[in-house]
């Protein structure tokens, strides 16, 4: 594993001269030609709000309230088109800036850092303490250098504030105005005054930093990518590709690969209220912290593997898991000798593969007593094929099918074939239970079981709609057919795409996600050789002109 | 743009509420009414039973619309959804028959295109507030099209030093994405507070100290409004450097800050005195408490309330039945691809109403405990029950409403049925009653607003009608 993962790093880092055994992926850098989307506004998930905080002001304990949540488009909590302010928004940012902003400053001894100085005891200490206070710390807050404007401004704020209270209140209210300015709660790209309307510019290097970080570590830039801004070491294609290549070494960089996989395959429904529970019939142990921690194991599952040098087919056949005693129940394995400790497992073979046998995606696409094909195939086909949303006729049933008195016994499968079957229903249903029908071998709790009611389990189906189509034998071999799909990889990169930029793709930019997706396939599902040929491409590091009242 | 600008003028309403508390009042102490002058909208996700919800009109013709006034009835007159309504019957006003023609015309225009989202929850949640068609995003669902009613009120009757609306209640998933019912603008969901504390600092947050204050706590408190109009400042500077759409995203929250900024000052909050939170009862009675609280201190004036759907046994059904379950199964004679009726399902969603309807009962007492003026707060107040979908199993005619409160605007105390004489936008469907529009329509011209049309403004039946949404429902009136 370790010699996979410095050959994958140094490829990504010198990419014209180490070339892999596929061809390398390289956008068209004819600057008119780019295919470059458009890049509205973006404001700060809740989720980038909090760990910027965190980034900034690292071990401070504060209470904070909680922020509105962020409204999703295709399950994702970043659409820029979905960010319209609102005055609870607002009001929680505030309570959230004078919150932080008192936590530091009460903390005195450390103000001195905060401030980086240490005197304030005369006039002419307190106003250099000042400038180095607004010019230090709002270049982090900012994510970039202070304009001269900017620097005059806050400073004369602070010493208003010094007169009307004190030196620290001063510096309390100072930071707290700067946590609420747009320069933080919103990634600002203004084009240069001089950029003609209707072209494609490189993006200022401090915006291409904050690019880079809030998609790669869902948070502010660090230091060192603010310094490879500020020499002029994030302009060329190659130093972007260095940069990532670093930053997604970092442990920053599990935010994302946990937060894409969790939004784009919605694997946090488990975590809704309906399935805090599950009847004594399918599951006597499940409790809300089984609910926990099946989705702790899906989130150290994709962390781990993806972080370790595993392979995006990995996430659908690695039987590797990280489990706690409630998950290891789940999973019937061996007691742990510390159940309260996440350990790593080998989950059993014929049994368990990646997401899709794992409890989270089983038990959160099912009821609370019984499983539903249909539910898990529409899963499948909604988020892993990126099909368009099905939507039943009116009236449709979505009882749990049950045997009638005098049926002899039967399989879930059968009753749910039993309901489907009229043609007006097979439209859709050859297709959802052909999925679906694959996961039988696991009940609503997530757990492995071999018979249904006293009959045998028939897990097969039929995979429609993608490259590899065609029979598969149960969830174990879907899972396999499924690693390596075309289609599969192209819909990973096409919502990878979308979360990066904050929107739906741009037609402009169809080229741009067909060529990362065969690079992609052709990698094996090398998921961050991925993200650092997208972060590469023209339309993660331009941006294109648009003024007020002309249209490019 | 600054229009909180003025914020020291009166306070209107405010100074007229005390917090005396008083039993159900009667109709001569509410001779001073005019119009309403707040409104809460109560937005039930899924439907209504109708052999639940509907009394009969006895004599009434079913060609034209029909009425039984209230006044004289028993509880046991009453439908066993509408009894908790029963001790306000002089202040209810019971609509059956309306449609979510809106809704079944996007779904009629979305079956055309032969693309789109088409699910009935995602449309009618997008469309209950609205009126209008969905907001079709690619590759995923469907969302609220425009600006919702409550909100659209909550621009209009903007004031200094209040809220323009609140929302409260919890997320609803029908599908696999939360669909909400409030839209600042298309696709954009108003931010709903789900924790009745939350919801309670918002409205009395910290009170600033009068003249400054002693401390140097005090100082700092105060001083909070003056971080914002830094803050301000900056997205003043900004804005005009970013193109049409960031600047509108920068203007916005410019506006909103300055609000907060004004309203902190204002000392708005501190209208309501020392009041303290109260945990008691389950949340959906804590939001209700607060409404009758925010209302008091004329914090805001509009309220938007999303129930939950709850979880079964807390109705007592079994925890492996769920309510969209029971949903499909509730209403007899509505089948199809191997449907079954069930009785104990239609028993579980009738209870279910019933719950929503014990909510806006405990709403209604809480309002009409307050005297204001020579009435209560109810009587200045329209209350609003909606629901997502007219019926549990999904349809989008035979909608239920009620409306209570409200002074003279509307006549209330009667049981009003609607004749479903129009056709539908979809072929082979059954016919319907007027256009749910026009009830919108006839709410925004209670609260004060010169508007004939809200939302969509017409659809075409399937058989070629032109179906007008123009015009309030004038036998609201009692015309």
């Amino acid at each position: 594993m370790r010699a996979r993962l410095a050959a994958l790093t140094l490829a990504l880092a010198a990419p014209a001269v180490v070339a892999g055994c596929y061809p390398e992926y390289s956008p068209d850098t004819s600057a008119q030609n780019a295919s470059v989307g458009p890049s509205p506004l973006r404001r700060l998930t809740n989720e980038e709000h909090l760990n910027a905080l965190s980034d900034l002001f690292p071990g401070v304990k504060v209470t904070l309230p909680t922020l509105p949540a962020d409204a999703t488009v295709a399950g994702f909590d970043n659409a820029a088109e979905a960010q319209q302010p609102s005055d609870v928004r607002i009001s929680r940012y505030e309570a959230i800036a004078a919150a932080y902003a008192h936590a530091l400053v009460g903390d005195s001894t450390g103000l001195p850092a905060l401030l980086g100085c240490s005197d304030w005891s005369t006039p002419a200490l307190a106003d250099a303490c000042a400038r180095t206070f607004v010019e230090k710390i709002g270049g982090r807050v900012f994510r970039r250098p202070l304009t001269d404007d900017e620097r005059n401004r806050f400073t004369a704020r602070f010493h208003g504030w010094q007169i009307a209270v004190d030196f620290e209140g001063a510096t309390e209210l100072t930071l707290s105005a700067m946590l609420q300015s747009p320069q933080f709660i919103y990634r600002p790209e203004p084009a240069p005054p001089d950029a003609t309307n209707g072209r494609t510019i490189a993006l200022d290097p401090f915006a291409m930093a904050s690019r880079l970080s809030f998609f790669l570590w869902r948070s502010t830039p660090d230091d060192a990518l603010l310094d490879a801004a500020k020499n002029g070491m994030l302009t060329t294609e190659s130093d972007v590709r260095a940069q990532a290549t670093r930053m997604l070494a970092d442990q920053r960089a599990r935010r994302v690969l946990y937060s894409f996989h969790r939004q784009w395959l919605g694997l946090d429904r488990v975590l809704l209220d309906e399935h805090a529970v599950r009847t004594p019939e399918v599951d006597l142990g499940w409790t809300t912290a089984t609910q926990a921690a099946v989705m702790t194991e899906t989130q150290l599952f994709i962390e781990n593997t993806l972080s370790q040098g595993g392979t995006f087919g990995d996430l659908f056949t690695s039987r590797r898991a990280w489990v706690n005693g409630d998950a290891a129940r789940v999973y019937r394995i061996n007691p742990l000798p510390e159940p309260s400790q996440w350990t790593e497992v080998t989950l059993p073979p014929n049994e368990r593969a990646g997401l899709l046998t794992r409890a989270a995606f089983l038990a959160g696409y099912s009821h609370r007593g019984a499983t539903s094909p249909p539910v898990r195939g529409n899963w499948l086909e909604l988020r892993l094929l990126c099909q368009l949303p099905i939507s039943p006729p009116p009236g449709v049933d979505f009882s749990q099918p049950k045997m009638q008195p005098g049926d002899g016994p039967q399989t879930n499968r059968m009753l749910f074939e039993t309901r489907t079957k009229p043609a007006v229903c097979q439209g859709c249903h050859a297709n959802l239970n052909g999925f679906g029908f694959g996961f039988e071998h696991y009940d609503a709790a997530g757990k492995f079981q071999t018979v249904d009611n006293g009959l045998g389990i028939d897990s097969s189906g039929k995979i429609n709609g993608t490259d590899v189509d065609g029979a598969f034998d149960d969830a174990l071999d879907l899972s396999a057919k499924l690693a390596v799909s075309k289609t599969v990889h192209q819909c990973a990169t096409e919502r990878w795409v979308r979360f990066a930029v904050g929107r739906a793709p741009d037609a402009v930019e169809a080229p741009m996600i067909d060529a990362l997706a065969q690079h992609f396939h052709g990698s094996q599902g090398d998921v961050r050789a991925l993200l650092v040929d997208l972060v590469a491409s023209d339309t993660f590091r331009m941006q294109k002109v648009v003024r007020e009242g002309s249209s490019p | 743009m600054m229009r909180r600008r003025q914020f020291l003028q009166a306070l209107g309403l405010g100074a007229l509420a005390t917090t005396l508390r008083s039993g159900p009042s009667t109709r001569s102490a509410r001779a001073d009414d005019t119009s309403p002058r707040r409104i809460v909208f109560y937005v039930q996700p899924h439907g209504n039973i109708p052999n639940a919800w509907n009394m009969q009109v006895p004599g009434g013709p079913m060609d034209v619309v029909a009425e039984r006034p209230l006044a004289d009835l028993l509880p046991s007159d009453f439908s066993p959804t509408l009894r908790p309504f029963h001790p306000y019957r002089d202040r209810i006003l019971a609509i059956e028959g309306l449609s979510h023609t809106a809704a079944l015309a996007d779904i009629a225009a979305v079956m055309k295109a032969g693309t789109g989202d088409l699910n009935n929850h995602q449309i009618g949640v997008a469309d209950v507030l609205t009126g209008t068609r969905a907001l079709q995003r690619p590759g995923t669902y469907c969302s609220g099209g425009a600006k919702s009613i409550d909100q659209e009120l909550a621009s209009r009757l903007a004031a200094p030093g209040r809220f323009d609306s609140r929302v409260y209640g919890f997320d609803y998933i029908p599908n696999s994405m939360v669909s909400p019912f409030s839209y600042l603008g298309p696709g954009q969901a108003s931010p709903m507070v789900a924790d009745p504390s939350a919801a309670f600092a918002d409205l009395l947050g910290y009170a600033l100290p009068k003249g400054g204050g002693k401390t140097r706590d005090d100082r700092m408190k105060s001083l909070r409004p003056s971080a914002l109009d830094a803050a301000r400042t900056e997205y003043d500077l900004l804005a005009p450097r970013l193109d049409a759409d960031g600047r509108m995203k920068l203007d916005q929250h410019r506006d909103l800050v300055r609000e907060l900024e004004l309203s902190l000052s204002s000392g708005s909050s501190s209208r309501c005195g020392d009041t303290a939170f109260d945990s008691s009862g389950q949340p959906m009675r804590q939001f209700m408490r607060l409404i009758r609280l925010a209302f008091a201190c004329d914090l805001t004036r509009i309220v938007t309330v999303c129930p939950p759907v709850p979880q079964c046994p807390e109705l007592g059904y079994p925890a492996d039945a769920t309510f969209h379950v029971y949903g499909h199964q509730s209403i007899e004679g509505h089948t199809s691809c191997g449907q079954t009726y069930s009785p104990l399902a239609a028993q579980a969603m009738t209870d279910l109403d019933a719950w929503h309807a014990g909510h806006v009962a405990y709403l209604l007492a809480e309002l009409d405990s307050v005297k204001e003026g020579t009435g209560t707060m109810l009587d200045h107040t329209l209350v609003v029950w909606v629901a997502e979908l007219a019926t549990p199993t999904h349809q989008h005619h035979d909608v239920s409403t009620l409306i209570a409160g409200g002074g003279n605007t509307f006549k209330m105390g009667r049981y009003l049925r609607y004749p479903r004489t129009l056709p539908n936008p979809i072929g082979g469907e059954p016919l319907t009653g007027p256009s749910h529009n026009r009830l919108l329509v006839s709410l925004m011209q209670a609260m004060g607003q010169a508007d004939t049309t809200f939302g969509l403004t017409d659809a075409i039946a399937a058989d070629g009608t032109n179906l007008s949404f123009h015009g309030a429902l004038p036998e609201l009136r009692g015309a």
